[in-house]
């Protein structure tokens, strides 16, 4: 057997588990925690393709979240469009909105970025917090949206009597983000990224023009990140600005790709898979004993992942991996 | 027109508090090239410091000030030596390493809940002798609180700014915010430096919760409200500039308070961040940066 197969096989039964799930999974309860985790996994592997492979920290994501997610429920709510229509008028304006801020900023030094990012994400949440219609559009202010609940669903409406349809939605959408990073991650506009993310100066006297390439990349990830807004709002059917615009999304977001490991492909899975557990474990059992213990616990790990990891879990995970598959195949030494 | 002034006198106390606040800031981020997310929380940790020192022992507001600010030193510079420092080395010499401002996140994450464990979710003040009293500037009145909140801000941006010119270790922090590399070739220990800006910038934030506990509620997470105004400060006032500070301090203390006059106080706070932007996009250097600085 060789490496290749191997990888193949793994892949395969990797993929067959995440599919075959829901027949061992059958509780909503325990559903919704895995939905929730491909959710956050979805996330990070579209931030990553600019956090991660363009090097630059971008903290203001949420704000993307909250575009598809509004887009898509004032268009249902008032136009009677279905939400797979305005998932992708969200995205669109997401990406949009995405090169509006990558123009100026990504010529800024990364502390400039961060900082505008955050100063972005957070103007429009206050904006929207404020605003209780703008034109014709019911926005609602900090109430929020409420997506009614229907009688009869359809496919259509995007709305499920159970979880499992969700289940697969978001896995789906997984999938295929992570089957484009990998498609990204291999392809001329993947090195021009890393090239412009690492040496910003050598990438351009090779006439790279990074900043280009980092657009692009931005308005990819702004409009994936919008999609998952759309999910968000037909799984979870309300939301308001605090909750999904605010800054704590953007940071998980961001410690999930760093502790999993940014720029990689399965980074921000693992990252996902790790974090979020641990997050709602450690919330349900030690919040009542004592309030914000979960949260010590949580900078810790980040604070020491960081230290003795700075390329995060996968890096690790990945040299067993290799171990573990020369042995299977029974080849001594890599090529 | 008497209560914009009135406002606005307001306000130039309670921006003299984030320029003091964004001092610490602009500090370590002027040697380090790093942004200090967890400098709210050390701005926590120096009011929750103050408070239970003037709480237990029952001194004059004031005294907290000789006693407080030197231990956040040893704590900033012992803070950064054992967490950031090791992360700093990884990154190796990237001149604005990103990973950082990450575990300084973390550090923010674990001191505010720090916090919240040890004393609850309460709000918290000092009635003292002073809270209440205040002065008649003609027809405007002052507190005496707040006045001696900005007495006391600009004088430790006088210090610093003299600190930095006339001592050794000034000079030498000074030396390795131009260029870190000839500061090493120069004999400068890179570190031992940023343990002192990290230990200078905690022991300022040292110095604003000790004049704030007197006017000034502190729960565990009261350090956010400074941290967005000092991040806005910092980049206003240029990135590193301890003038800058103040002035950039004084100016989103004057915005905030003159147009909480005319409109929802929320709306200053979109107002706040939209002028941000504006300054990023227009003049990302700030009133006093370095071009080459962003």
């Amino acid at each position: 057997m060789s490496r290749k197969q191997l990888d193949r096989i793994l892949l395969a039964v990797v993929a067959l588990a995440a599919f075959g799930l829901p027949l061992v999974v059958t509780s909503p309860t325990y559903l919704q925690i895995l939905i929730l985790l491909f959710f956050y996994a979805y996330l990070t592997t579209a931030w990553n393709l600019v956090g991660g492979f363009a090097g630059v920290l971008p903290l203001g994501h949420s704000v993307f979240v909250g575009i598809g997610a509004y887009t898509s429920s004032i268009l249902t709510l008032q136009y009677g469009v279905s939400p797979w229509i305005g998932m992708l008028v969200g995205g669109a304006i997401a990406a949009v909105i995405g090169v509006i801020i990558g123009l100026p900023t990504f010529r800024m030094r990364g502390a400039y970025f961060c900082l505008c990012t955050i100063a972005f994400a957070e103007g429009i949440r206050v904006m929207v917090e404020n605003i209780d219609t703008l034109g014709p559009l019911k926005i609602n202010g900090p109430r929020g949206l409420l997506v009614p609940l229907l009688k009869d669903p359809t496919f259509w409406d995007y709305q499920f009597m159970s979880k499992l349809p969700y289940y697969y939605i978001i896995l789906v959408l997984l999938i295929l983000v992570l089957a484009f990073t990998w498609f990204v991650s291999r392809s001329k506009i993947g090195y021009y990224l890393a090239a412009g993310g690492e040496e910003p100066d050598a990438a351009a006297a090779l006439g790279i023009n990074v900043a280009n390439y980092k657009l692009f990349a931005m308005a990819l990830s702004c409009f994936l990140t919008a999609l998952a807004g759309t999910f968000y709002a037909q799984l979870m059917l309300y939301f308001y600005p605090k909750g999904l615009m605010g800054l704590d999304l953007s940071f998980e977001i961001a410690f999930i790709a760093l502790i999993g490991g940014r720029g990689t492909i399965a980074g921000p899975v693992i990252g996902a898979l790790l974090l979020r557990p641990l997050n709602e474990f450690t919330r349900i059992y030690l919040s009542d004993m004592l309030p914000g213990l979960h949260l010590v616990i949580f900078g810790l790990i980040l604070i020491l992942v960081m230290i003795y990891l700075p390329k995060g879990l996968t890096a690790p995970l990945a040299a067993l991996y290799d171990r573990l598959a020369r042995k299977i195949t029974g080849q001594g030494a890599a090529k | 027109m008497t209560a914009v002034i009135q406002a606005a006198l307001n306000g130039a106390m309670m921006g003299a508090m984030y320029g003091l606040t964004a001092l610490g800031l602009t500090l370590i981020f002027g040697v380090m090239k790093v942004v200090n997310f967890a400098h709210g929380s050390l701005l926590m940790v120096g009011m929750f410091s103050a408070y239970w020192l003037i709480r237990l022992t029952g001194i004059h507001p004031y005294l907290a000030l000789v006693i407080v600010p030197p231990v956040l030193f040893v704590f900033g510079y012992y803070l950064q030596d054992v967490v950031i420092k090791p992360v700093f080395k990884a990154e190796g010499q990237v001149r604005e390493p990103l990973t950082v401002i990450i575990v300084t996140t973390g550090v923010w994450y674990v001191l505010d809940n720090l916090a919240l464990m040890l004393f609850g979710a309460e709000y918290r003040t000092v009635r003292t002798a002073i809270s209440n009293k205040s002065f008649a500037l003609g027809e405007f009145i002052i507190s005496i609180p707040k006045f001696s909140g900005f007495v006391v801000a600009v004088a430790t941006a006088v210090g610093l700014a003299l600190f930095m010119r006339k001592t050794k270790t000034g000079k030498a922090l000074r030396a390795t915010s131009l260029d870190r590399e000839a500061a090493n070739l120069m004999g400068i220990n890179q570190y031992r430096i940023y343990n002192i800006a990290f230990g200078l910038g905690t022991a300022i934030a040292g110095i604003a919760g000790c004049v704030l506990i007197p006017f000034y509620y502190v729960y565990p997470s009261v350090g956010v409200v400074f941290d967005i105004r000092a991040f806005i400060i910092v980049v206003l006032g240029g990135l590193g500039s301890i003038p800058g500070a103040l002035l950039g301090g004084l100016v989103i203390g004057l915005i905030e308070s003159v147009f909480s006059q005319f409109m929802a106080s929320t709306w200053t706070e979109a107002i706040i961040y939209a002028i941000f932007l504006i300054i990023l996009f227009v003049k990302p250097s700030g009133f006093f940066g370095h071009k080459q600085d962003w």
